[in-house]
Formats: structure tokens, sequence, C-alpha cells
């Protein structure tokens, strides 16, 4: 079982990071797109970054290239950065307003403090 | 406007003399009196000590308050800016992301990327600390300390005329480390 409430707690903590930058966030389970946590949630955002994601690793691995490790960017119109998250089979999405959320507190606080929250949710 | 005196009048002449004379012990009594010979064989009186440099304030230490990122990088850009003489200063992650800074364009700050990377492989020479240092930008001085965290590794830097002197890059790494180890 996964705990929810770690993960909810993980949603918090990045709300306290990024404040007024973090748009949205979900985190779902991969398989069923079970929504577990998130702010301002957005269902069809969880299915299109499923799909995306999940092209993204197979056009990866049939091209013979290095799978995906734990995070990629969409940089998209608006001032808005996507962060998919790839906690395994777990995801979680980020959109964030680049122009009130620093990219590099992003990057290297926010997105390593939540893959370990949600390592810890996750049953051992 | 008083007319010229004439060589031919003994009286004007002898006014004259009268005037100048007396304009030269004016002048002389105001004169600092030269110093006898004997004076200045004389060995030199002890001077007054020099002036001693201004004392170097202390700098206090820095206190993080907060558990958000940003307010603990901006509480240290703020202290830096504060304590130590620099007109810019900046927190980078490792690869030159900049996580805070004032004063310095993100573009010099993403140098720290491969000038972190480039004291990596300094390090690999035995005794050799490599992790502080001063890069000359143009006109001005980079100075810069690198710290560690469980989340890798993080670089404060300042921007100025001068370097920043060892001691104050000890205290700026003692003050990077109390803001990046609470991440």
């Amino acid at each position: 079982m996964i705990d929810t409430k770690i993960l909810e707690a993980a949603v918090l903590d990045l709300r306290n990071i990024l404040r007024d930058g973090l748009v949205a966030t979900d985190i779902w389970e991969r398989s069923a797109g079970l929504s577990l946590a998130g702010f301002n949630q957005q269902p069809v955002a969880v299915a299109l970054f499923t799909r995306i994601t999940i092209e993204l690793e197979t056009s990866l691995a049939d091209s013979n290239f290095p799978p995906l490790s734990r995070f990629y960017l969409l940089d998209m119109e608006g001032n808005h950065t996507v962060a998919v998250l790839n906690h395994g089979p777990i995801l979680q999405g980020m959109l964030v307003d680049n122009k009130r959320a620093n990219l590099g507190i992003l990057i290297s606080v926010a997105i390593p403090r939540m893959i370990e929250t949600v390592a810890r949710a996750r049953p051992r | 406007m008083d007319r010229s005196v004439s060589w031919t009048d003994p009286k004007s002449v002898a006014l004259l003399l009268s005037r100048a004379s007396g304009a030269v012990q004016k002048v002389r009594r105001s004169a600092r009196p030269a110093p006898a010979i004997a004076d200045r064989a004389a060995p030199l009186a002890p001077v007054a000590a020099a002036p001693k440099p201004p004392a170097q304030k202390e700098v206090p230490p820095l206190e993080q308050t907060s558990d958000n990122p940003s307010d603990r990088m901006d509480a240290l850009i703020a202290w830096t800016l504060d304590h130590f003489p620099c007109t810019g200063a900046f927190v980078a992650d490792d690869n030159g992301l900049t996580l805070a800074a004032h004063g310095i364009s993100e573009a010099h700050v993403a140098l720290v990327g491969p000038m972190l990377w480039a004291m990596a492989n300094v390090r690999t020479i035995p005794g050799i600390d490599a992790t502080a240092g001063a890069l000359l930008l143009g006109v001005n001085m980079m100075s810069w300390v690198e710290g560690r965290s469980e989340r890798g590794g993080f670089c404060l830097g300042t921007v100025g005329e001068q370097p920043l002197s060892t001691r104050a890059l000890e205290q700026l790494k003692v003050a990077l480390e109390v803001t990046v180890g609470g991440l």
C-alpha cells in the first residue's frame, strides 16, 4: 500500500517551497491512472502525461538510448514549465510558473526532496 | 592705482624700501623657522605611531530562521551583501543553475558549473583543497566557496572589485553549509 498521508505531506511541502510558483501538481499510479495526492489537480494532464511518458520511454528504448531517469521538463508557452517525475510505478506532474518559481530551487531542491519522500511512501 | 615709483626720487625709493622690509619681516615671522643644522643632525624623534588600520568588523554568524529554501537563500544573499565587500552575490548548484542571485547575471552564474567541475579535477591532486577561489571576470573578481549537502554541491559566490580574503571565504563557507544543510 502506498502511504497517501506521506504523499499529501509531500505536496504540502512542495507548495511551501514553490509558493505561488506552483500552479498544479498531481501524483498518480502509472498503470491505473489513479490520482493519489495533488493540488489543483488536472485529470486530463494525468492521462496526457502518462501517455507521453510511456511513449518517451518506449522511444528511448527503441533507439537504444539510456532509459528515463528521475524526471523530464517541458518548457511551455506562457512562462509555464512542466516537470514530470518518474517514481517508478508512480508518476508526478508539476505545472510551474517559471517567473514566480526559481528553476534552480525546483531542480536542485524541490524535485530531489519529492523523489525522496515518494520513495518513503511506497511499499518496501 | 598708485603711480609707479620714480627711481630718481629718493623719498619714493626710501618709502618703497621701508614697505618692502616690513613685508619681509612679516613673512619671516609667519614662516616656519628652518631647523638649525644641529637639529637636522639630531636623531629623528620617535614618530607618532602610525594609525592602525581600521579593525575588521566582526561578522555575525548567519542565522537561518526559515525552513523555506527560497527564504534561506535570500537570507544568505542578504547577509553576504551586508558583511562582505561585494556588489553582487549568488548561490548556484554544482551545475551552475542559479538558486538565488543579486547583482550578477545568470549567464555569469552559469560558469560555476564548468568551474566546479574543473575544481573537482584539481582536488584529485593530493593536498589540494580547491573548494574556494577567485576568478577575474573582466574588471570584477568573482570569489566563491563550495559546500556540499545531501542534495549535492552548492556554490556561494560574490562579485566585487577585490577578491575576498581567506578569512571571509571561510565565513562564507560556514554560512553556505548552514543554509544548504537544512534543505
